[in-house]
């Protein structure tokens, strides 16, 4: 089989057409973020550039998540003008990694959408395992046990536990673990529904709240 | 009249090539289907079957659990995560389906407020709406 070279050479030509670079580029399309220790936001900046000769239309800018607020000064980019798209992140009551996603709509052709990407590394303050223990009505008032553990860097020596109501006591001991605490809980009935908030405070500027439950025992079986 | 054929097969074949090397390499942005359900999510319909045995959670922020929300929904997300969840392990019975949704198929709220349900305050049954507050909202119409 001959093939006609000129028709080869369009070919490749159009082959290649869809890799060709976009207008605008970016300096980095993925940040990672490391906040420190009661930081309430984390920002990343994408920086962009307009590398084309025709000016670029920034349409939209939209966050995967009502957590992060992308905000863009300018949404026109003349030729060669650089700029940036923030994205700040919120915090809250977070933990662990998080990662969210900007979704940046241009005019550009070659790439009218493009996903910019952050991941923010949340360090751990003080961790409660878990935030919750309940007996069924009717149940053997046993103990049940919450853990305390400090995050990395954290150095707790104490913890004061009280509880809403005098129905549970309440008792802190050291745990295993360098730092850690458990909390024994136990109600001194389970014949009747008592629910009571639990109190915690380390030596360290953060309030935890725990819930302990009698509660209703199932009326059916869940599936 | 054949050689042209083939040529243009070939053209073809190159022309596919670029794109073939993008599919793969950009595979994970492109959505190839509708979104399945899944493993953790249950439909509209599947709640409805479940009666008053379900347990709505709203993990949207604050200003949309305000203007409407599913009746009897708790607000429950991770902007005030500490402050927030008390009121829904007080309101939780060994009996009920926690379902929690937040605003679409793409958000992902929802599906991290289940995980720390289930992992930090050690519930069971707990689902995310399939389709979020949007099937929920179509539904009503």
């Amino acid at each position: 089989m001959k093939l006609n070279a000129k028709a080869l050479f369009v070919g490749l030509i159009l082959s290649v057409l869809p890799a060709v670079h976009a207008q605008l580029a970016w300096e980095k399309t993925e940040i990672d973020l490391h906040p420190k220790l009661g930081d309430k936001e984390a920002v990343a900046t994408f920086k962009y550039e307009n590398k084309g000769d025709k000016p670029i239309k920034i349409k939209s800018v939209r966050s995967s998540c009502g957590c992060t607020v992308a905000s863009l000064k300018k949404d026109e980019v003349a030729p060669g003008e650089k700029g940036e798209v923030v994205a700040t992140f919120s915090i809250g009551g977070r933990t662990g990694l998080q990662q969210k996603s900007v979704a940046v709509e241009t005019d550009d052709p070659k790439e009218p959408a493009l996903n910019l990407l952050l991941r923010v590394a949340i360090p751990a303050e003080v961790e409660m395992q878990p935030a919750f223990v309940y007996w069924k009505t009717g149940e053997a008032p046993k103990p049940k046990t919450i853990t305390i553990k400090p995050g990395e860097g954290i150095k707790l020596t104490k913890v004061d536990v009280t509880s809403s109501s005098p129905e549970f006591t309440t008792k802190v001991d050291k745990g295993s673990a360098a730092g850690e605490f458990v909390i024994t809980v136990e109600p001194k009935d389970t014949s009747k529904l008592v629910s009571s908030t639990l109190t915690i405070k380390p030596d360290y500027p953060k309030t935890l709240y725990a819930i302990a439950r009698v509660t209703p025992p199932a009326e059916q079986s869940v599936n | 009249m054949r050689d042209l054929v083939r040529q243009a097969g070939v053209l073809l074949a190159l022309a596919a090539l670029p794109a073939i090397a993008q599919a793969v390499r950009y595979h994970d942005r492109v959505s190839w289907r509708a979104p399945a359900v899944a493993k953790d999510e249950v439909t509209l319909e599947q709640t409805r079957g479940w009666g008053d045995r379900v347990m709505w959670v709203d993990a949207r922020p604050d200003e949309q659990y305000a203007q409407r929300h599913v009746p009897n929904a708790l607000s429950l997300n991770e902007d005030r995560w500490g402050e927030l969840l008390p009121q829904t392990l007080e309101a939780w019975a060994p009996d009920k389906r926690v379902i929690v949704y937040c605003s679409s198929q793409s958000c992902a709220a929802s599906h991290e407020v289940a995980r720390r349900l289930r992992e930090e305050a050690g519930l069971e049954n707990v689902y995310v709406l399939h389709g979020g507050w949007e099937t929920w909202l179509e539904a009503q119409r």
